[in-house]
């Protein structure tokens, strides 16, 4: 240890503290959700719970709000007038939206989000110190908290046997969230470098857009212009970045939005509008 | 009491031996009420351990919190006793500054005041913590991993501005008792003689310590009113740099410092019923000093008042759709009882204080000062609650009551404020001798000096005389501010 | 932390080497690894080439939790089965899952598996070793019992493949026809109108190619045939030319959720909403298909008014739908649960499919499926025809020894058929069985057998959704974790052995799915590269078999409908709908907590049960979300906490089938009500079947209140716009067609 260390290289690790998030992007992985087609089956919920060893909570907790789905699929009935809900339900998978602008990142005290070259905004388990700021500063209110430590109760033997080795079992007292699942993305990174490649979309996919039935939720780099995603973001005409967008104003109903762009986080996933048919 | 004493500040004919017999009168003996209320604090105190323990082995789920509400009384409470801390600052501080005399009989307690809230509000961020134990990495200790806190969030800038207010404080309502120390050092015995001896830091009383001390006090007095201004502002900014509806308010530092204030004056108000009834404080604790504390509360309050009206219009006439839902929620959802009795006792109880007869009858001032308080603890209810229970995202929208666990730990920090306070009053002289001295010695010059004048007319040369014959009592102060 | 992982079991499964194909890859391995058993460190200098610590190697097997059949990559990491993806090559799933498959891991790993053999012992099950149980079965059941083929039975759930076969094999070595094939969740109305009128139990059906598609109650994307099949499907027809879905249902399924139009319909009625559509189509004349006079006169009395006095549809909405059926052509018209399952089902359903034969939709949206060439491996369909047989038997005492596997009788029984009571009338009852469920907890043998992940087996999904039909192979994805189960097939293998000499080259039920396998003709191997002796191999990779079709066009027909709808005034004025969702299914997942946790997709509540009223019922009653109510039919009560939506008929209250469980482990036991047991036995006046939606109910409030625990604060967008919503002509405007 050394403080001399630390007179000495004053400066690096001063700016390293400044910079607090990277404006040069390796990847910028990003989603698209086409809400027409996802029909709110819930498999991408139960896809996160098996790669991300995510704890069951049971009844009471669950009770008390303190569930831990990465990965929720909202349900929204909007019928106000009429008998009944004739134009079905509204369905909505919620995830971290992984922003650019992120406003969980600026608030936490010691820096346990924080903005990776990827584009992700990484949650490191063992550096939070559970103040959960972050959480009360995300407006789609996607990060969990461990409030008790479930892993004591949530994989009784030889459950625990399922638990994915390649991420931890969160302890009571931690921040955790949707990584896009980093693991898998660090798995592909590794593999495209040792066979000297770059990472080619469709590499690494989620857990949530790899369940999917309808094959509604697309993720990849929207860094790379060949992307599946990054060519529906640009069909649909949203650009990553912090400011609301003005669209073509020839095309302004085509499908694309971000959820709480007017707030400026940026998010990196892209919600397709639901279509039904007025006619009907 | 006597008549003659209701409208001024003390009696200045109080003799200076009486003054130190009064106060080390007050440190002495307990008497039932005293263990009855040290027993009840006591009580309070030791359930909130248990409670912090069970907590801290279950995880934060015990105190009921939960997705949206991630954040519920602790930080409520917390900002309550920040709030509380800044009568002590305002009272010797600011008022020394502008040389307010009322102020000495009870600045002591205020300051005391000050540095317990302080002490309490210190334990609830760590309470709130999810990993308590790493706590330290807030601070910007040396690290050869070259890992910093993160400065751009305003919990590191609460850790910075707590500890520094906190010592700061305690340093001020140390060194505002050295002369004091030094009194009691000659009235007592034993333990407590030596106790004093060591504290009173070899305090003789001679022109040069003197000199040092008015010094020190000044520059600590001018130094706490900006840092207690900028505490609140941090705290304030806990909230006002989030994007949380409600939260992200422009107006929030000086809203809370001026609810800080006003809590803290209520708190004042209420200490200085207690302290002059228990301890029969009457002659120091007078109802003139009372009505100029009011009247000072009344004033932060009106502040506070507008402040807050002034939030309302601007979320109301922003039109910012999820600012005016929280507002709309606050005022008609599950928290409007909660939130109508902060309007009701932060702003509509005040007016009672324009009342002289209800300012200078105690108990009424009891019950208004406890329904300030209660206003005030509401209040940062009222900031913290409904935004939770209401942001951006409807799909999270939940209602807290909290737990039990969580209201024994908020409950059971008054416990803990009591029974430091109570410990200090029997240790500490809740008054200051030496500066009810100076304000009975200032008192007496003035009249003193107004007797002359109209005796001496003609002859304004005497005045010089007498002034010169006032001699110098041990532990009085020069005359240098005269 | 408490978790002890034993990471350290690595596989030993027979014939492997080579079979995975590693789809992943991490760091390499940089570690020395201890050996399961040893006390020394070994070098991993020389591995194996497929298992590699600290890299999943992904295994194709088959999926169990439903009888679908889809394909799946299990990942195996140093012996354990950590994850499940779908088989991108399986034409069933094409690489997808739903929440049923993707859980498939919690139900291999559940604490509550049944460990070792257990025995009946005066009242009380207790444990005892593979010897003892066997040598009771055989006791029981082998050559010298004596036992009459006629009194043995069996019951199990979908069954296919040559799991299928050796079931059949077995009962027939006994002498017995006795193989009630029991499923709650089926679709066996729809099978017998399908069959009837288009020769073809379970047709092909092309949603993609459909206009627009009109549901009567078919909760294809839930629960209905191939669920993630059809979700597949449904994203094409929505992407491409952009269909329509209509459904109509006394209670919003998940299809209906996601419907562009959702009717609620009076329960029982469906039949009647068809015909008065088909009727107002001849009227019209837009059918493609000509009718007959006889059925056109039929038809006449359904008029419009009088449809919608019956249905309560109105009139302007059947009509909207009968041009929507002819400007969209082709079409699609299904029939799911709700419409089948009442007394007049087999009607209703025909009366829907004739919307599909003169609107012309054969051949075009319905179409003749691949069926499997072996017939015997072909699936058997679970249906509750048998329900109703076996609890017949049971109650005219006709049963000596009962088998049961895969299915949970005791719990899905309604309680008047006294299923549970008549167990108790056979002298032995053998429980195949991975769980304490009800059922098995009343056996007199519980034999403990391996999971989906431990097992061997074939599967030929019932479903064909390919031109080619399919067959999926299951191959265990790890070793067992408890010592003391076994594999089915072994089982059945060692009880063919006591009779048939022949079984005798197997020493295994692997072996012997190897050699069938294997010796498959080639029209069924075919599409398998390589010679002979590499097909199985090749199988393994693979996952699947596609066999060559049989080419049979449909034949259209039309029967006879006598589609009438009953009154009921006997002071039960509402109907039950137990409705079915994608997670627990018929009950049979209620033991995964995944599934305990996962809410349900249209009411949001977990862990518990529920019934959904609609809010003007509610207001009658004087009920708001978490009160309870008491749901009484003419067999039964039970209560549960309300759950108020716009999404079901007034007349209907749903409770979701599921819980309910006495038994059946930690996570299921004792949670919520099952609205089966309180089921009249009504029968399906055609097929036989179980009419599990006709029973009538009257709904009173219970007086008490509990927090309803479900996901979600507010139930609306509260004005923001999170789904955003625009119409098909704005879609058309700005993306153009397709």
């Amino acid at each position: 240890m050394s403080f001399k260390n630390i007179l000495e290289n004053f400066s690096y690790y001063r700016r390293d503290a400044e910079d607090g998030g990277h404006h040069e992007y390796d990847h910028r992985f990003g989603m698209t959700i086409d809400l027409d087609i996802c029909t709110g089956c819930n498999s991408c919920s139960t896809a996160c719970y098996a790669e991300n060893n995510l704890a069951v909570v049971g009844k009471e907790r669950f009770e008390k709000g303190q569930a831990m789905h990465w990965m929720r699929v909202e349900r929204y009935w909007d019928n106000i007038e009429g008998d009944y809900a004739e134009e079905g339900a509204k369905f909505l998978p919620m995830l971290c939206q992984n922003c650019g602008a992120a406003t969980c990142e600026p608030v936490c005290p010691v820096a346990a989000t924080y903005h990776t070259p990827d584009g992700l905004n990484a949650q490191v388990y063992n550096r939070c110190i559970g103040s959960r700021y972050c959480s009360n500063n995300c407006p789609f209110r996607v990060r969990y908290f461990n409030f008790w430590s479930y892993y004591e109760d949530s994989w009784p033997e030889p459950l625990n046997m399922q638990l994915n080795p390649d991420l931890s079992v969160r302890d009571k007292g931690v921040m955790e969230k949707c990584t896009f699942c980093i693991q898998r993305i660090r798995t592909a990174k590794d593999k495209a470098q040792r066979e000297e490649r770059v990472m080619a979309d469709g590499d690494v996919v989620t857990a949530c857009a790899q369940a999917c039935p309808t094959g509604a939720i697309v993720f990849g780099d929207t860094m790379d212009p060949d992307s599946r995603v990054s060519k529906l973001w640009e069909k649909h005409q949203v650009h990553r970045g912090p400011f609301l967008q003005k669209k073509d104003k020839t095309n302004e109903e085509i499908r694309g939005y971000r959820i709480f762009d007017e707030l400026n986080v940026d998010p990196s996933i892209l919600y397709l509008e639901r279509v039904r048919d007025t006619e009907v | 009491m006597s008549q003659v004493i209701e409208d001024k500040v003390i009696d200045e004919k109080l003799e200076w031996s009486r003054i130190n017999a009064d106060v080390i009168a007050s440190m002495q003996a307990p008497r039932k009420a005293y263990w009855i209320t040290v027993f009840v604090c006591l009580t309070m105190f030791l359930c909130a351990i248990a409670a912090e323990i069970y907590q801290y082995k279950m995880g934060l789920g015990a105190a009921g919190l939960n997705n949206p509400h991630m954040w519920d009384m602790y930080i409520a409470t917390f900002v309550f006793w920040i709030g509380m801390s800044h009568a002590g600052t305002l009272l010797s501080a600011i008022l020394h500054i502008i040389h307010a005399q009322w102020r000495k009989p009870i600045y002591r307690f205020a300051e005391a005041m000050t540095t317990f809230s302080l002490m309490t509000a210190g334990f609830f961020p760590m309470i709130h913590l999810g990993r308590v134990w790493n706590l330290y990495w807030v601070l910007p200790y040396v690290s050869d991993r070259g890992i910093w806190p993160n400065f751009r969030s305003p919990l590191v800038w609460d850790a910075f501005a707590i500890s520094t207010y906190l010592s700061s404080s305690a340093l001020f309502l140390f060194i505002g008792m050295i002369p004091d120390m030094a009194i009691l050092r000659d009235h007592t015995t034993g333990w407590r003689k030596k106790l004093y001896g060591i504290l009173c830091l070899g305090w003789r009383g001679d022109d040069r310590q003197w000199r040092n001390f008015r010094r020190t006090y000044m520059l600590l007095a001018c130094f706490l009113i900006p840092l207690a201004i900028s505490v609140h502002s941090i705290v304030s900014s806990d909230f006002a740099m989030s994007i949380m509806p409600g939260w992200h308010v422009t107006t929030f530092p000086p809203y809370f410092v001026a609810g800080a204030l006003y809590s803290g004056c209520a708190a004042i108000m209420t200490l200085f019923v207690c302290l002059r009834y228990f301890f029969r404080m009457e002659e120091y604790m007078t109802l003139n000093i009372m009505e100029k504390t009011t009247k000072l509360t009344f004033a932060i309050a009106m502040v506070w008042t507008y402040l807050n009206l002034i939030e309302f219009s601007a979320t109301w006439y922003g039109h910012n759709i999820y600012d005016k839902e929280v507002l709309i929620a606050k005022a008609t959802g599950p928290y409007a009882g909660v939130f109508w009795t902060m309007i009701f006792c932060g702003m509509v109880v005040p007016f009672t204080l324009c009342f002289q007869k209800l300012r200078r009858h105690m108990p009424t001032m009891f019950v208004i000062s406890i329904l300030l308080n209660l206003g005030m603890y509401v209040e940062r209810w009222m900031i913290v609650a409904p935004t939770l229970a209401q942001a951006h995202s409807p799909h999270q929208w939940d209602v807290l009551w909290g737990s039990v666990i969580q209201w024994a730990i908020v409950f059971g920090s008054f416990g803990w404020f009591g029974l430091l306070f109570l410990v200090f009053v029997k240790l500490f002289p809740c008054v200051s001798m030496y500066e009810v001295k100076e304000l009975c010695f200032h008192l007496k010059h003035e009249i003193h000096e107004e007797e002359l004048a109209k005796k001496h007319a003609a002859t304004k040369a005497a005045g010089k005389a007498e002034e010169g014959s006032g001699g110098r009592a041990p532990g009085t102060p020069g005359l240098e501010g005269a | 932390m408490s978790v002890k992982v034993n990471r350290r079991k690595f596989l030993k499964m027979l014939g492997w080497g080579g079979a995975g194909t590693a789809l992943t890859g991490c760091d390499l391995p940089t570690t020395v690894t201890l050996e399961e058993g040893k006390e020394e460190v070994v070098s991993y200098l020389m591995p194996e080439e497929y298992a590699i610590p600290g890299i999943g190697v992904w295994y194709a097997s088959t999926c169990t939790q439903c009888e679908a059949g889809c394909g799946l990559h299990g990942r195996v990491r140093e012996g354990r089965v950590l994850k499940v993806e779908g088989n991108p090559d399986s034409p069933v799933n094409h690489g997808k899952s739903c929440m049923m498959g993707q859980s498939t891991v919690q139900s291999h790993y559940n604490p509550d598996r049944i460990t070792s053999p257990m025995m009946r012992k005066g009242s009380t099950l207790q444990s005892v070793s593979w010897d003892e149980a066997m040598s009771a079965l055989t006791s029981k059941i082998g050559p010298d019992s004596g036992v009459k083929g006629d009194r043995v039975g069996m019951i199990t759930g979908t069954v296919s493949g040559h799991q299928a076969v050796i079931i059949d094999e077995l009962l027939a070595q006994v002498g017995s026809k006795n193989h009630y094939v029991h499923e709650v969740i089926n679709t066996s109305v729809w099978s017998s109108v399908c069959r009837d009128m288009l020769g073809d139990e379970m047709p092909k059906l092309n949603y993609d190619k459909a206009g627009v598609i009109l549901s009567f109650g078919a909760d294809f994307l839930g629960t209905w045939i191939s669920p993630v099949h059809n979700m597949g499907e449904y994203a094409k027809f929505r992407k491409g030319a952009r269909g329509s879905l209509i459904q109509v249902e006394p209670k919003m399924t998940l299809t209906g959720g996601n419907a562009d139009l959702w009717i609620p319909a009076k329960p029982g009625t469906e039949g009647a909403l068809a015909l008065g559509i088909a009727n107002f189509i001849i009227e019209r004349g837009w059918n493609a298909v000509d009718v007959p006079s006889s059925i056109a006169k039929t038809l006449n009395q359904y008029t419009l008014t009088a449809v919608e006095k019956v249905t309560g549809v109105p009139v302007n909405k059947i009509k909207r739908i009968a041009s929507m059926l002819t400007e969209r052509a082709p079409s699609l018209v299904i029939a799911g649960a709700s419409t089948e399952n009442h007394e007049n089902g087999y009607d209703a359903v025909a009366s829907v499919m004739l919307l599909n034969l003169i609107m012309g939709n054969i051949g075009k949206t319905i179409e003749a499926s691949a069926k499997f060439p072996e017939k015997a491996l072909r699936a058997k369909q679970g249906n509750t025809k048998d329900l109703l047989l076996l609890a017949k038997a049971l109650k005219d005492n006709k049963l000596d020894v009962l088998f049961t596997y895969n299915t949970n009788p005791a719990f899905t029984a309604p309680a008047v058929l006294q299923v549970s009571e008549g167990l108790s009338s056979v002298g032995f009852k053998v429980a195949f069985s991975m769980f304490p469920d009800e059922t098995t907890l009343q056996a007199d043998l519980v034999l403990p057998i391996h999971s989906g992940m431990e097992d061997w087996g074939t599967h030929v999904p019932a479903y064909q959704p390919d031109t080619s039909s399919v067959l999926s192979l299951q191959q265990p994805l790890m070793e067992p974790i408890h010592k003391e189960t076994r594999g089915f097939g072994d089982i059945m293998l060692s009880m063919l052995k006591l009779r048939n000499k022949n079984f005798g080259d197997f020493p295994d039920y692997y072996s012997y799915l190897q050699t069938a396998v294997a010796n498959m003709p080639a029209d069924v191997t075919g599409s398998v590269e390589g010679a002979s002796k590499d097909i199985w191999s090749n199988v393994l990779q693979k996952g699947i078999v596609k066999a060559k079709a049989s080419a049979n066009a449909l034949t259209p027909k039309l029967v006879d409908m006598k589609f009438k709808v009953k009154h009921d005034n006997s002071g039960y004025p509402m109907h039950l709908v137990p409705s079915a969702r994608l997670g627990l299914w018929d009950g049979r997942h209620a033991n995964i907590p995944w599934l305990q946790e996962f809410p349900d997709q249209i009411a949001k509540v977990v862990w518990g049960s529920w019934a959904e009223l609609h809010p003007k019922k509610a207001s009658e009653l004087g009920v708001k979300n978490g009160d309870y109510v008491r749901v009484t039919s003419a067999s039964g009560s039970i209560e549960a906490q309300v759950y108020i939506h716009k999404g079901i008929h007034p007349d209907a209250v749903s409770v979701p089938m599921g819980q309910g469980h006495d038994e059946f482990g930690r996570y299921a036991k004792g949670r919520g009500v099952n609205p089966l047991k309180i089921l009249n036995p009504l029968m399906e006046r055609r097929t036989g079947e179980l009419a599990t939606h006709a029973t009538r109910v009257k709904v009173t409030n219970a007086h008490k209140h509990e927090k309803l625990v479900h996901l979600g604060g507010s139930e609306t967008q509260v004005g923001r716009k999170f789904v955003k919503t625009i119409s098909v002509d704005q879609l058309r405007r700005t993306e153009g067609e397709a």
